[in-house]
């Protein structure tokens, strides 16, 4: 009887010792990474925001090939592209030809339009973001530097966020089969460089900027200009900035 | 003593279904997952690497084509960046040699995206309506001609 109680005590001690080791273990892993990975990159140091003068626009498209060459969007998808407006009293006409990439045709709207402009768009990178709320894998997130991405390797496809996004900024990548969207070229940003849109605008339609910068042009614009945000009564807190846009916008 | 006999191997059981969700837990969480919220913090590191910058900017076109790049800042085009004709610089040149020809696209198509008035763009922006164009010029000045013939896309006078 002895022996057996000394082997169970033992056992018990045994089993406490393991669990707590395997604990210990966990959470050795879970405070293994501690910095960002990136070489040389602080993602505290940055909060990134995005400025779109909607009267500067000139509808050419080159941010959307810019944006499909850079990112390899596959056809027929877009992570950014560009609306146009036609609008008046009498009737309103909006269109975007493959986005916009190549440019918008001449058209007869069929009234007579007293206002016309191009609204480019994108992911909004919102602050309190529905696209995550609904995610069932934790495959998407926002970075500590403001953008709002989808990890590939746990997207399981299953399309919530992209119904989920208000803006409709997220599709299903037909090679991946996982949710694709703006990242604001994490890869460029994180490097130094402008998203590709912007590198490429040539009206300074598009302008990225970082909010934690006290000198952003960006940061100045969207502080003592009078700035718009899409559906601002969602209150998903876009941090894609407009200038001059419209009502009839969504 | 009986009585105690039952409670340890409850206690046992209990204890090994924690081993297991524990384990368990450590096998299917992915390292580096909740760091920083409900995601895999090692993502972050993949998405910054996912591939090489393809875009380079008109300041590194101007590394080889100086020339080029004095003609187009002294003209109207000085803020419309080489790529946006010529595509990414990162088709055409790595780490400083050059890989493929960048694309020279001289049709009426490429000046139209920017210059061709349709309804949309700012009325100040210069576009141009062919048939008037015809019209000041004299329909046997453009028949059969792109823009580029008269036009300088480096440093376009009007």
């Amino acid at each position: 009887m002895d022996d057996t109680r000394s082997t169970r005590r033992e056992f018990i001690q045994g089993a406490i010792k393991l669990g707590g080791g395997a604990l210990v273990f966990l959470s050795g892993t879970s405070l293994a990474a501690e910095e960002h990975p990136a070489e040389r990159y602080d993602w505290e140091a940055h909060r990134y925001a995005y400025l779109i003068d909607t009267t500067k626009c000139i509808g050419c498209g080159s941010c959307v090939r810019a944006c499909a060459a850079e990112n390899g969007v596959p056809d027929g998808f877009y992570r950014t592209w560009v609306e146009r407006y036609v609008l008046s009293a009498e009737g309103s006409h909006v269109d975007s030809p493959n986005g916009g990439r190549d440019g918008f045709p001449p058209i007869e709207p069929g009234f007579h339009p007293t206002k016309s402009f191009f609204v480019p768009k994108m992911c909004n990178h919102c602050k309190e973001t529905p696209c995550i709320q609904v995610c069932p894998v934790g495959a998407s997130y926002r970075t500590k530097d403001g953008v709002v991405m989808v990890d590939g390797d746990r997207c399981i496809g299953c399309g919530y966020c992209v119904q989920a996004c208000p803006f409709g900024s997220r599709f299903l990548n037909p090679a991946t089969h996982t949710a694709d969207k703006c990242t604001w070229c994490y890869h460029r940003v994180t490097k130094g460089l402008m998203p590709a849109c912007v590198t490429v605008c040539p009206t300074g339609t598009r302008q990225f900027g970082d909010m934690l910068r006290e000198d952003d042009p960006v940061r100045k614009a969207i502080e003592h200009e009078r700035v718009a945000v899409m559906q601002p009564h969602l209150l998903t807190e876009p941090q894609c900035f407009y200038i001059g846009l419209d009502k009839e916008v969504r | 003593m009986e009585h105690a006999r039952h409670v340890f191997r409850v206690i046992f059981v209990l204890l090994l279904a924690l081993v297991a969700f524990v384990l368990g837990r450590t096998w299917l969480v992915p390292k580096s997952y909740g760091l920083y919220g409900p995601y895999r913090f090692d993502n972050v590191a993949e998405q910054a690497a996912i591939r090489a910058p393809l875009h380079a900017g008109a300041a590194s076109c101007a590394g080889c084509h100086e020339e080029k790049a004095k003609k187009l800042a002294a003209g109207v085009h000085q803020h419309v960046s080489c790529e946006v004709c010529h595509g990414p610089a990162g088709r055409h040149a790595k780490e400083g040699k050059v890989v493929a020809k960048a694309a020279i696209d001289r049709s009426f198509t490429n000046c139209a995206r920017c210059h061709r008035k349709i309804l949309g763009r700012p009325e100040k922006f210069p576009q141009v309506v062919l048939e008037q164009h015809v019209q000041q010029m004299g329909p046997s000045a453009l028949e059969g001609k792109v823009c580029l013939e008269c036009h300088d896309p480096h440093s376009p006078k009007l």
